[in-house]
């Protein structure tokens, strides 16, 4: 090295070091894989109710009027990041263990990237100073104008009630656009009080409905929780059955037993006519028989497009039924809900599974609307203030509501959610968003629901009560001192019952029902004066008001002496039934979507990103097909069709669907929103609502958000549809099972039934077997000592929502990946539901549709393919049985992924990124994934490590008891039908333990001896054979797989327990089993 | 048939060195597109490497796809090599002379080429040193369970012990390309022919040597391409486990090692005009070995589908049916029109010496293998147990890029080696001419 001199040496260490100093300052990419650089600072002093690494929960209260729902805000470090079940009120049996999906929804809307920041005037920011004398100017120039200043918005009820009606001098239009405010003028019209029937299903045998999303989107979780509970054959010794008649089967009619599909319309001649043959079977001499005497049952069963047999068939059912339920349609329908609460009635089932005392509320139909738009035409309407609704985009377009707004002085977009609506708004003054703001709820029945911000508002909103009463005192608005309106009066019913109609109510301590006007200076304040004056001296009970008032604030919740006495009489007016039919020819019908209802989810990609529950389609809008009229139209999935009505017409693609019948699509509504409702909801196909013709109308004048007169036509181009299902049926693979209802039914749930009266199932208990089989395995068992996590998932109680998923994407940071990536295949979801459309024919040779939602996760099995094969040790067995997954030792071969029987594994093919502030939602418990590492269901294992800690900091030396784990994880946390039960294997107690004795258990490909921690319980079915085998003989694909070997559980044929006796009974039984029906459904 | 036909030893020092070092236009057009593929493989992978695994057409069911059978493919083409040196020379069948040199090579870059995919399609590459068991301060080890793990093994001993062996038997070669040439190449060749002078001591202990790793390289043919098919039959997925992996694929890597040393010998060796050298007894030889593979692969193909029947597996026997009627039929068909049917005229011995006829079939050979990988690989997983996660893969154009990448890798390489080394063993052919005992026919 000689010619290395000093000198040329320090010049090449200069050069290197400048070389790698310019290197480490260059920008890298954003979109490239790193590790963020954040700052962490300790707390100086800590606050009071921070504890670094614990979450806090607040009790509030989620979505509006009767689905509002009391919940916990999991808070961490200044924000909302989950939101749970109210632990305090399901213990005490006041709140069904679940989490609305809209809570979950509504949380992410929060986040939403989109959310407009600051008020805005004509487009341009402003202050909320100026906003606010804008629209206090405006009110006043109104009012001094004679002109009406109106509100329209979704149902409130409670305080904010209240302050709208004085603020607005009755001029509130409470209205969703697929709402339930037909229901509450129906019950005015047949027990001549209006307020929404409230329903108790949990007891009921025989479920009928129209076509109302009672499992879904429509009418909240309890509901779902009841039908769950009717159908479990441990409570009760029943198991409900459940009618649909309906043109279409959408995700809760999916759950139906018996399907009767008239033409689309035709579900209100049906249900009269259903109506009047429980009158006449059950003799029923009352009052309701005046609305029933015109009905002729054989004419009606014409206009509807049904055989009257079937229809006879339904009404025998329900009127032997010992207590049954009949729900209204998919939309709402004043003359429908009539006809449903009459069947109730004439059954005798009011006061068993329908009550008379619930939501009382202000609902408005469309007819309050019409009238309101008119009124607008009119410019009699100096302000308009538009809440968190939108009409532009949900109102038929032949209303002429966008063009209305021209009209009006001023229209103020109260709502940080950006819309079609409140883009055409002249000023936009966004409020807080349910988690971070006050409010209450009433819902009829002495429930009242209290509302607390959870965090700080993200952006520079406020209150929608602070605005309007600053602006009242600001535009010297004086409150009427006696409630004027409807809304107002029942509204009050509910809560003081000395103002209210019953006057045969009791007597209460007393409270002062003076009207609180404008008086408080902030909402707040409002609302604790309002619960002081109205309810503390109802139900405070003595304790001083300050310890009262944050006990109800800790609970949520507060209870009072319902004011109602059940027992309507029927008041028989002067209502006779419309003379309505169905479309026989091509008829389009319309329905909520699940996860995006009415459209005001839209907006939330979680609403996008979780498959459809039936057609597995995301991030877009889709016609579903009848099989019958794809034919006629020539046309597969994913072809693109025009539909058009006399409204519009609009380009969506084809999914050719069973759930429909004769020449019917179905259209859900939801999608279809511009750039105005924020990026995740724009350009997702097309609005169902545009499509609504307008010109149908109830009885009742309301407008019918249906839509008549509709022509499909193929346009030949190929749509961009996107569905993350594979094959339509498990072809006889037994993952999802079915057993024979009434049999179920008889034999029960528990103990030890040998299948001898229970087939479709395998035939000894599943531990039995287990044991049997360690007894010969070849491999070592790993040591579990203490704790093996485990689940049990029931598939007769699921019915297919989907609140898990979305959960589950919430809980643990799953990655939203869009739908071109989808489309690729690489959706990040944990936890999917199986959707498998099987075809089961009964004993008369019928066949019926057995549509079986088997939600799939990790099973965490004990003997995990994938743990064998991973080169680098990065997924393992640990000692609870989790099989366990080190992100950060992933090199990202993908065979664990390639080997594993379930599909359950995902991979990261890229970094994901979450728009800002959508990662504020991020779970600070779990970590986020980076690109080229696989991940999975954990079991969510931060939740199983911090109850352990728990419990150790308790003094539980030995092991978490069974009730703290139930419902451990997010997904068994959020389902609102306990389908999903959590549990600790070794302990002989825990719900997993004993379900896998049930009778009904299975195991997912048990036959690999993967030993799954997961138990499958098998869903009842009315029309499987009795005698048929496996499954219930559905799915048949192949000729050869009857022969069993790889379709028992374990390939029990060789056992000697159960082969033998067995083997000829499954000889005799596969003719039954194989029937065409079965045979022909495979994929 | 008659077999080699050099005039002398002479003549074949002539003609055998005489094509080395000269590029012809021809030549370097070839290079030139090769070199080309290998930066279109360089764009495809930092592409990829860049923006996430995502860029290839794998998807939550398929979660290999090309690379995977691509490897395969690779590593099947790199058997036939070490087959013809090793094992044809273990049984002392004498036509194995003319094509063992290229064979050779061809085995150690497909190897090499095969041993870029598994690192490629790792979703982390930059961490595939974690494949290896070395001693660490974080008590990190690797997973001796998974059969991929072996494949680590496997390839890399196969590689080292077919590129120590390749060399071996070119270090006289070197020594006679040294002694043909002047200056700076002789000085390089000098180097390269480790002192080799062709003593009776030198050829004493080389046989020995040659003899030894000949020995040691023939299980490793086989072992290698069972382990590979362990890759698959260790799994649980049907269509993939299955005991009749092994000796499948390892008649399957003969099957498509042999087509391959058809495709690139019989351009080379008219190019070259090396008719004396190599000519219809090879290809007439490496045509039956085809046939015979082949038969072995279409008796395994039917006898999938005898066992998928015959287990009454609904996973099994779904699978099967779907690669014959689902939407990858083609493949499937393909597959067995290209391995199955299409060598069947070779039966008719003229066509087995017809020039075209054989490039063409072999040709068709080499399409129909990779289908065969592809059948394996992709559908399986895409059509695995749950039929709600069905998902059909397509390889995405950068998964294409580097696939024709590595087409680029490996012929850079064979193109590299025909004109730097001898592609046909000088002194073995030596071995099959009559010696020289009446006096020199022409001076070197």
């Amino acid at each position: 090295m000689a010619s290395l001199n000093r000198r040329d040496f320090m010049k090449a260490l200069g050069l290197a070091g400048a070389t790698a100093a310019t290197a480490s300052a260059c920008n890298w990419d954003d979109n490239w894989y790193r590790t963020p650089v954040e700052e962490i600072l300790p707390y100086l002093v800590k606050p009071e109710q921070v504890t670094p690494g614990t979450p806090t929960f607040f009790a509030t209260t989620i979505t509006t009027g009767p689905d509002a729902f009391p919940v916990t805000a999991r808070h961490r470090d200044g924000r909302v990041i989950n939101v749970g079940a109210n632990r305090q009120l399901v213990a005490a049996g006041k709140a069904p263990s679940a989490v609305p999906k809209s809570a979950l929804l509504e949380l992410q809307r929060t986040y939403a990237p989109d959310r407009v920041r600051g008020p805005m005037d004509g487009g341009a920011s402003t202050t909320w100073d100026a906003g606010l004398s804008k629209l206090a100017t405006a009110v006043k120039d109104a009012r001094a104008g004679g002109k009406t200043v109106a509100w329209i918005g979704p149902y409130r009820s409670g305080s904010m009630a209240q302050l709208i009606a004085d603020f607005t001098d009755g001029n509130a239009v409470h209205w969703q656009p697929v709402g339930r405010a037909a229901e509450a003028r129906a019950a005015e019209i047949v027990f001549g009080e209006r307020r929404l029937p409230r329903y108790t299903i949990s007891d009921a045998h025989y479920v009928l409905s129209f076509g109302a999303a009672f499992l879904g989107s429509w009418g909240g979780s309890a509901l779902s929780h009841d039908f769950a509970m009717a159908k479990n054959p441990n409570h009760g010794g029943f198991i409900a059955r459940f009618a649909l008649v309906s043109p279409h089967q959408d995700q809760s009619g999916a759950n139906a037993d018996d399907w009767v599909a008239p033409h689309a319309g035709g579900e209100v001649a049906a249900a009269f006519a259903i109506a009047k043959l429980i009158a006449d079977e059950k003799g029923y001499a009352g009052p309701a028989n005046a609305m029933l005497s015109g009905v002729d049952p054989a004419a009606n069963a014409t206009a509807a497009g049904v055989e009257l047999d079937k229809l006879k068939k339904v009404a025998s059912a329900f009127a032997k039924a010992s207590s049954a339920v009949a729900f209204p349609g998919a939309v709402e329908d004043v003359d429908l809900a009539v006809a449903t609460l009459l069947i109730n009635v004439v059954s005798g089932n009011v006061g068993k599974t329908v009550q008379t005392d619930g939501y009382a509320g202000p609902l408005h139909g469309t007819k309050d609307v019409t009238a309101l738009v008119e009124k607008m035409k009119a410019g009699q309407v100096g302000v308009l203030l538009v809440d968190d609704v939108d009409p532009v985009y949900s109102l038929p377009p032949g209303l002429g509501f966008a063009d209305a707004l021209g009209k009006v002085g001023l229209v103020v977009a109260l709502s940080s959610h950006p819309s079609e609506t409140s883009a055409k708004a002249g000023l936009v003054l966004p409020t807080s968003t349910a988690f971070e703001d006050w409010g209450d709820e009433d819902l009829g029945d002495g429930t009242l629901l209290l509302r607390q911000p959870a965090m700080t508002p993200l952006y520079n909103t406020r209150s929608q009560g602070d605005v309007l009463l600053s602006v009242a005192r600001a535009a010297d608005l004086v409150a009427p001192m006696a409630t004027t309106g409807t809304e107002a009066s029942t509204e009050e019913g509910a809560e003081a019952p000395a103002e209210g109609e019953d006057t045969d109510a009791p007597a209460a301590p007393m409270a002062d029902t003076t009207p609180l006007g404008f008086e408080p200076k902030t909402w707040q304040a409002y609302i604790a004066t309002r619960w002081e004056r109205q309810v503390y001296p109802l139900i405070g009970g003595g304790q001083p008001l300050p310890n009262w008032w944050a006990r109800t604030l800790q609970a949520g919740m507060a209870t009072l002496p319902s004011t109602h006495e059940g027992g309507h009489g029927v008041a028989g007016s002067g209502y006779t039934p419309p003379a309505r039919g169905g479309e026989a020819g091509t008829a389009l019908h319309l329905f909520l979507h699940p996860h995006r209802h009415d459209g005001t989810y839209a907006s939330a990609p979680w609403a996008q990103e979780v498959a459809d529950p039936m057609t597995g389609q995301v991030w877009n809008a889709w016609l579903e097909v009848s099989p019958d009229l794809a034919g006629e139209l020539g046309v597969v999935d994913n072809d693109e069709v025009e539909v058009k009505t006399a409204a519009g017409s609009v380009r969506l693609g084809v999914e050719v669907y069973r759930g429909l019948k004769g020449k019917t699509a179905a259209f859900a509504f939801g999608q279809g929103h511009t750039t105005a409702s924020g990026r995740y909801a724009a350009d997702r196909g097309a609005n169902a609502f545009s499509l609504v013709t307008g010109d149908v109308t109830d009885s009742d004048g309301n407008v019918l958000m249906v839509a008549k007169g509709v022509s499909i036509s193929k346009t030949g181009a190929k749509a961009t549809l996107v569905s993350t299902f594979g094959g339509d049926s498990d072809g006889g693979r037994n993952w999802g099972v079915s057993v024979n209802a009434d049999a179920l039914a008889k034999v029960g749930d528990k103990g030890q039934a040998h299948g001898g009266e229970l087939t479709g199932i395998h035939h000894l208990p599943r531990d039995q077997r287990l044991a049997e089989k360690q007894r010969y395995n070849f491999y070592n068992h790993p040591e579990r000592p203490t704790y093996r996590w485990s689940m049990t998932v029931d598939v007769n109680a699921c019915d297919g929502c989907g609140v898990c998923a979305i959960a589950c994407y919430a809980e643990n940071n799953l990655a939203i990946v869009g739908k071109n990536l989808i489309k690729r295949g690489r959706e990040m979801n944990w936890l999917r539901i199986n959707r498998y459309w099987e075809t089961v024919t009964d004993e008369h040779g019928e066949s019926h549709a057995d549509i079986q939602f088997v939600p799939m996760m990790c099973q965490h099995c004990g003997l995990a393919p994938c743990e064998s094969v991973c080169p680098v040790l990065a997924t393992y067995h640990n000692i609870d049985g989790l099989n366990a997954m080190v992100y950060n030792r992933c090199v990202g071969t993908r065979y664990c992924a390639n080997n594993c029987p379930y599909v359950v594994r995902r991979f990261n093919f890229h970094s994901y990124v979450w728009p800002e502030p959508l990662h504020l939602q991020l779970n600070p418990d779990v970590s986020t994934r980076v690109m080229g590492v696989m991940e999975k269901c954990t079991f969510c294992v931060q939740r199983t490590r911090r109850i352990k800690d728990v419990y150790r900091d308790k003094g539980f030396t030995t092991t978490v008891p069974d009730e703290a784990l139930r419902e451990l994880p997010a997904c068994a946390e959020a389902c609102p039908t306990g389908a999903l039960t959590f549990g600790n294997l070794n302990d002989p107690e825990s719900v997993p333990a004993k379900t896998r004795m049930s009778a009904r258990n299975y195991i997912i490909m048990g036959e690999f001896n993967t030993d799954s921690a997961i138990n499958y319980l098998a869903k009842a079915n009315f029309h499987v054979s009795e005698a048929a085998h496996h499954g219930g003989g559905h799915g048949g694909g192949h000729e050869g797989e009857h022969a069993d070997g790889g379709e028992h559980g374990d390939g029990s044929h060789g056992d000697a327990n159960g082969a033998g006796s067995h083997d000829g009974h499954e000889e005799t039984d596969h003719g039954k089993a194989e029937h065409p029906a079965g045979a022909g459904e495979h994929h | 048939m008659e077999a080699i036909r050099p005039p002398s030893y002479a003549a074949a020092n002539r003609d055998i060195i005489r094509v080395m070092f000269k590029p012809s236009f021809l030549y370097l057009a070839g290079l030139g597109v090769s070199v080309a593929l290998v930066g279109l493989l360089a764009f495809c992978l930092l592409h990829e490497i860049w923006w996430g695994m995502g860029m290839a057409g794998t998807n939550n069911a398929s979660f290999w796809g090309t690379y995977i059978v691509t490897f395969v493919f690779w590593v099947g083409i790199g058997h036939a090599g070490t087959l013809i040196s090793a094992i044809l020379f273990l049984v002392r069948s004498k036509w194995r002379t003319g094509v063992y040199r290229a064979s050779e090579a061809m085995t150690v870059f497909a190897v090499m080429t095969a041993g870029l995919f598994p690192v490629l399609h790792l979703g982390r590459l930059w961490q595939v040193y974690w494949f290896f068991p070395y001693p660490n301060q974080r008590y990190l080890w690797v997973n001796f369970k998974s059969p991929l793990m072996w494949d680590v093994f496997a390839i890399s001993t196969y590689f080292t012990v077919s590129a120590v062996f390749f060399y071996i038997g070119l270090i006289p070669d070197f020594a006679i390309v040294r002694d043909h040439n002047k200056g700076i190449i002789s000085k390089v060749y000098d180097l390269l022919a480790v002192g080799w002078r062709g003593t009776n001591r030198q050829w004493h202990h080389y046989m020995a040597a040659y003899g030894f790793f000949a020995a040691f390289a023939a299980p490793l043919v086989l072992s290698v391409h069972s382990v590979v098919s362990w890759d698959f039959a260790m799994a649980v997925t049907a269509g993939w486990h299955s005991t009749i992996f092994p000796p499948y694929f390892v008649a399957g890597a003969i099957f498509s090692g042999c087509a391959m040393v058809i495709t690139l010998l019989l351009p080379m060796s008219y190019i070259f005009g090396w008719k004396d050298y190599v000519n219809e007894w090879h290809y007439d030889a490496l045509a039956k070995m085809c046939l015979l593979t082949s038969g072995i692969l279409t008796y395994a193909y039917a006898t999938e589908y005898f066992i998928g029947w015959y287990s009454q597996n609904p996973h099994e026997w779904e699978i099967f049916a779907w690669r014959a009627t689902g939407e990858y039929a083609w493949a499937f068909w393909l597959m067995v029109f290209c391995n199955c049917i299409a060598p069947l005229p070779w039966y008719i011995p003229k066509l087995r010496t017809n020039p075209w006829v054989l490039w063409i079939i072999a040709g068709i050979i080499n399409v129909g293998m990779w289908m065969e990988r592809f059948n394996i690989v992709v559908s399986s997983t895409a059509h695995g147990f749950d039929p709600a996660m069905w998902r059909m893969y397509a390889p995405s154009m950068w998964e294409i890029g580097i696939l024709l990448g590595s087409g680029g890798w490996f012929f850079m390489y064979f193109l590299l080696f025909s004109k730097t080394m001898p592609a046909v063993a000088i002194m073995e052919i030596k071995e099959l001419i009559a010696a020289p005992v009446k006096g020199h026919v022409e001076a070197k």
